[in-house]
């Protein structure tokens, strides 16, 4: 095949893959989530979220009608989000004149990489899932976090779940008020993992625990069988694990079991599916695994939420996983931003959503800060019993509580 | 790698390193197993088998397979038979794999340039590994319990379980096999035969693409067994566990001396151990690294290994 | 009259006028203004798709110019990509600019090649295969390790776009490199081209027919004077310098390191097929290697999938109804057919260099 053959054929591709004007009364709605591997049950339920909310408004927001797609920040080869296939989602939203809103991610590593990209074309990004702390916060992440993410010096990211800022060292509070003294800290090396491992491990110092180590994992080894011995030999009553089920969540919950080690296992949301209770078998961890989750857990939503489940349940057959109502409030929170922006504008409809205040649904009534982040403060600690996740507790960081919102708007603050 | 002050004492606590060196001998004898079919098929043909870490792979998917259609576990003597029948039955599925698979890609090449099989194992393993992930998607699979992690010493502080158990009852036997088979058989004969001169072995009268063939087979049943027994002790499969494992077994039977049949069984121990210790000393995070500078340390100064010798070079 | 071989050819090549890289580098400059989607997302797949090049044909000087098996070329690039994240990005205490830490990205990459290189001088083809294979996996573990330096497995980010906070004329240079993608197309383009006419020029040197020599037969090499080890190691450091670049480029454009399991031996099997594909040592085919083989693997198969997610072939994202679930067979029968069928590859250079050598290499371990 003669070289300029090659190129004649990789033209005519192009062309073939058309150019698409743009259509004044449409907004489109982009979604970047990993949909291949085990992520996928996560993401599905968001996308349904997602989908609902879309649906409720009638596919309409303002004067546009909307349209939505689904795109996929993982590869079928490895079953995880990788870099490339996020910033090419990235560019391939800011590069289509439509796209007002960026549903994503639900890794905080990816968020990481799209983030930046966004932010200079001023584009929307509404985040159901990604917690780390650095994102959004000041002097709380990396270096240099998070006016890296904001190379224009503008905003340009909200998120509808609270950070591990508070995940992390409220899970510490769990464990002390639990009566766990000797705590050993695993984590996955990532951005979320390792930040929420870091941020539990501070504050179990701060409450007078015993860390007695703290060790990553690679995510690409077999099994941890030396590791869990090194564990034992430090004689812990609660080991956390930061990380995801895709990082090896449910192999360290296998080996640690095995190694006859009886102190329970606490992971944070990045293990909340079950797909994580698959991957570590139900032997390992019933009755002895404790996930945290920065928010509400679905059975204990009222109002508007308690809604929302039913509607779920009634559209799909089964009940939305955890992170479902947070991808119907993201898209709810692009369309708010659309109608109240007015014009199809990417500047404008972001300023519209930074100004969401007393924002009401199904988790209650909730503002977005100064940072781009909820003032929903509520932590919820899962157990796993009988092969489910079932409900252990719900503690509160002086954040708004569902139940009591009107309360608190009537006291006329905020969280 | 920040270790607290208490465990760094905890570390030179000698059941400490008692334990991590059980757990670096039993993950050992299973390198070993695997080291052992890439020594003997390159003691027979010179190459080095890119693919037959993946094949330990699809053994390991099999093993998944067979188990889950079988039904619920069953404690006590059932499933010691069941772990047998699986042994046997995936080591004679990845036997029969390797063989084909000498058959169709590498024979065809026997007069190619060396180089010409290496890369074309490097498809084959790369052929394997997508079979994996149709075999049993892109997740980790879980393997059913079928031998209980327990602890049958009665320390506290260190543990022989009845999984380390059954990696002995598997891996002694197979290696003291081979080594009859190797030693004592005709057909062993043969195989050291072709080894050392395959022009001369043809001249005697061996038939060499037999005894290839036949290299192939065993050295895939090896793997097979390994990954059954590996199934049964870490209870997890993956489709990309074969390109770690096969790392892992062939800077083993590269530091026993590839070719050498003692030295695959020796280097994987020294590995297994390598690992375990190193890890638990540097941090779990280096183990790999560690065990990937043994590898690069051993060609670099003492490409022969341990065992070996020194390979005679046609002009 | 008896012309020797080699000298005719070479001879021929410089009294050639150049034949297709002209018209092609014209055609692809231009492409983006006249066909849309070019400027648009699938200029930025093209891009990839050059820099990808770029990366092949620094393989190609290894595996096809000099016969060289090299495993391990995805950590030269990683630790070109890693070098210019060090230096650009805000979170540590650098700031360089893109064209200094792509100057020192090629050199930093090169040095570590010679690092590589120096041990495995005398070893045996299949063995210094291995040797760049746990290279390319103990670097993988300290880029993974060494936090502090490289992030560990959140990679470096964000990586800024070249011109960051240049102003030229009222437009943010910086800005404009990742709003549009044209710009990066164009200076990975220039880079293709810069390394094209380098390794034409290298060919027809000295030291080009030494590799040549080396490659064919390293003993015969030697027995007339050429300087094996000083050859081999060239090879090395030229070929680390280009991977080093298109590391920068890389990084650059993706605007993070990625984890550093990106740089792994999947990606260099992935170059490798793409240099088999096309014909070792020769520069055209590696192009079209590479745009088969990672044009397919990036640009086709996630379009031919999400088009059959829409059009409801494969609802539930199974693997094997999706064309990229195949792709890591699509490699491995790559590798093996062309083994087996057409080693020179399909488009082979003209004195059909395309075969791996004879010997296994050296006389010595």
């Amino acid at each position: 095949m003669h070289p300029r053959t090659l190129l004649a054929g990789l033209v005519l591709a192009a062309v073939l893959t058309g150019c698409r004007g743009s259509d004044p009364g449409l907004v489109r709605i982009v979604s970047s989530l990993p949909r291949t591997g085990s992520a996928r049950q996560q993401s599905d339920t968001v996308v349904r979220g997602i989908r609902m909310a879309i649906e409720e408004a009638g596919g309409r927001a303002g004067p546009f009608r909307i349209d939505y797609l689904d795109l996929d920040d993982s590869t079928a080869a490895t079953g995880l989000w990788t870099s490339e296939a996020e910033a090419a989602n990235a560019r391939a939203a800011l590069q289509d004149p439509d796209v007002v809103a960026y549903i994503g991610t639900l890794n905080s590593g990816s968020a990481r990489v799209s983030m930046p990209i966004l932010n200079y074309g001023d584009l929307l990004m509404v985040s159901p899932a990604t917690t780390a702390v650095g994102l959004t916060k000041p002097d709380l992440g990396e270096f240099g976090e998070p006016e890296v993410y904001r190379p224009t010096g503008r905003r340009n990211f909200i998120r509808v779940i609270p950070a591990d800022d508070l995940q992390g060292p409220l899970a510490a509070d769990w464990a002390a008020g639990r009566g766990f003294e000797r705590v050993f800290v695993l984590d996955d090396g990532d951005a979320y993992g390792k930040g929420i491992a870091d941020l539990f491990a501070e504050r179990c110092r701060e409450l007078g625990l015993t860390v007695l180590g703290q060790d990553s994992i690679d995510p690409k080894a077999q099994e941890f069988r030396s590791l869990m011995a090194t564990v034992a030999a430090a004689g812990p009553d609660l080991v956390y694990f930061g990380g995801t089920t895709q990082s090896k969540g449910g192999q360290v919950a296998k080996d640690l079991a095995a190694t006859g080690i009886e102190s329970p296992l606490l992971v944070p949301d990045g293990c909340l599916e079950p797909a994580f209770i698959e991957a570590a078998g139900r032997e390992a961890v019933e009755g002895r695994c404790y996930v945290t989750f920065g928010g509400i857990a679905p059975e204990r939503l009222t109002g508007r939420g308690r809604a929302f489940v039913e509607r779920y349940e009634k559209l799909h057959g089964e009940p939305p996983e955890a992170f479902a109502v947070y991808g119907y409030e993201a898209a709810r929170v692009a369309i708010h931003a659309i109608t109240a922006a007015g014009v199809k504008d990417r500047r404008a409809i972001t300023d519209a959503a930074l100004a969401i205040r007393d924002f009401d649904g199904p988790l209650g009534r909730w503002s977005v800060d100064a940072n781009g982040d909820t003032t929903l403060a509520a932590l919820t600690v899962l157990a796993v019993r009988d092969g489910r996740f079932a409900f252990e507790e719900q503690l509160e960081a002086g954040g708004v509580d569902p139940g009591k919102a009107k309360t608190v708007v009537e006291n006329g603050g905020e969280g | 790698m920040s270790l607290a002050l208490p465990l760094a004492e905890t570390v030179m606590s000698l059941e400490f390193i008692a334990q991590q060196v059980v757990i670096g001998l039993a993950s050992g004898s299973l390198i070993a197993l695997v080291a052992l079919g890439y020594t003997m098929v390159y003691g027979v043909v010179g190459l080095v088998n890119f693919a037959h870490g993946d094949l330990f792979m699809l053994g390991g998917c099999l093993a998944v397979t067979l188990v889950e259609a079988a039904g619920p576990p069953q404690a006590g003597a059932p499933a010691a038979v069941g772990i047998l029948l699986l042994v046997v039955l995936c080591g004679l599925f990845c036997g029969g794999l390797n063989l084909a698979v000498d058959r169709l890609v590498y024979r065809p090449l026997r007069e190619s340039p060396k180089l010409a099989p290496l890369v074309s194992s490097i498809g084959v393993s790369f052929i394997f590994m997508n079979l994996g992930l149709f075999w049993i998607g892109p997740s980790d699979r879980s393997f059913p319990s079928l031998v209980p992690a327990d602890n049958l010493l009665p320390f506290e502080s260190l543990r022989f379980s009845s999984r380390d158990l059954l990696v002995v009852a598997v891996v002694v036997p197979l290696m003291a096999g081979l080594a009859v088979l190797v030693r004592s058989t005709r057909s062993g004969k043969a195989m050291r035969a072709v080894a050392q001169d395959p022009t001369a072995a043809a001249l005697v009268g061996v038939n060499v693409e037999k005894v290839i063939g036949a290299t192939f087979f065993l050295g895939g049943f090896l793997a097979g067994a390994a990954s059954v027994v590996y199934a049964a002790t870490i209870t997890t499969i993956g489709f990309q566990m074969g390109f770690q494992t096969g790392l892992y077994a062939f800077t083993a039977a590269v530091l026993g001396g590839i070719g050498s049949i003692p030295g695959a069984v020796v280097g994987g121990l020294v590995i297994g151990l390598v690992r375990a210790l190193g890890g638990a000393c540097l941090g779990e995070r280096w183990a790999g690294g560690i065990v990937f500078a043994v590898l690069i340390a051993v060609l670099v100064f003492r490409p022969e290994g341990l065992f070996g010798r020194r390979q005679r070079e046609k002009v | 009259m008896a012309v020797p071989h080699d000298a005719s050819a070479s001879a021929g090549r410089r009294r050639r006028p150049v034949r297709w890289e002209l018209p092609a580098l014209v055609a692809a400059a231009v492409a983006p203004l006249l066909v849309p989607p070019l400027g648009g997302g699938l200029g930025g797949q093209v891009t990839i798709l050059f820099i990808y090049a770029i990366l092949a044909l620094a393989l190609n000087v290894m595996v096809g110019f000099t016969g060289i098996l090299h495993l391990g070329i995805a950590a030269l690039f990683g630790i070109g990509g890693y070098t210019a994240a060090i230096l650009t990005v805000p979170t540590l205490p650098f700031g360089w600019p893109f064209a200094a830490a792509a100057t020192a990205a090629v050199a930093v990459a090169a040095g570590a090649g010679l690092l590589l290189a120096a041990p495995t001088l005398r070893l045996r083809g299949d063995y210094l295969a291995i040797v760049t294979l746990g290279f390319g996996e103990v670097v993988k573990v300290a880029l993974r390790n060494l936090e502090e330096i490289t992030g560990g497995m959140q990679g470096l980010g964000p990586v800024p776009p070249p011109g960051a906070a240049l102003e030229i004329g009222g437009i943010d240079l910086g800005r404009e490199f990742v709003v549009d993608p044209r710009w990066f197309y164009w200076l990975a383009l220039a880079a293709l081209a810069a390394v094209v006419s380098g390794l034409r020029w290298l060919e027809g040197s000295r030291l080009g027919r030494a590799m040549a020599a080396v490659r064919e037969d390293e003993l015969a090499a030697a027995a007339v004077g050429v300087p094996v080890g000083r050859v081999k190691l060239a090879a090395f450091a030229i070929s680390s310098a280009i991977a080093g670049l298109a590391g920068c480029l890389y990084v650059t454009s993706l605007s993070t390191t990625a984890d550093p399991n990106t740089y792994d031996f999947q990606r260099s099997v992935l170059m490798l097929c793409a240099v088999i594909l096309g014909g070792l040592g020769s520069i055209p085919g590696t192009l079209a290697g590479v745009a088969i083989l990672v044009g397919f693997d990036t640009v086709l198969a996630p379009r031919a999938d999400a088009w059959l997610q829409q059009v409801g072939l494969n609802t539930t994202g199974s693997s094997i109804l999706s064309f990229s679930g195949w792709r890591l067979a699509v490699f491995g029968m790559v590798l093996i057919v062309m083994m087996r069928f057409r080693p020179e590859g399909l488009l082979p250079t003209r004195r059909g260099a395309g075969k791996l050598p004879p010997a296994a290499g050296n006389s010595e371990n």
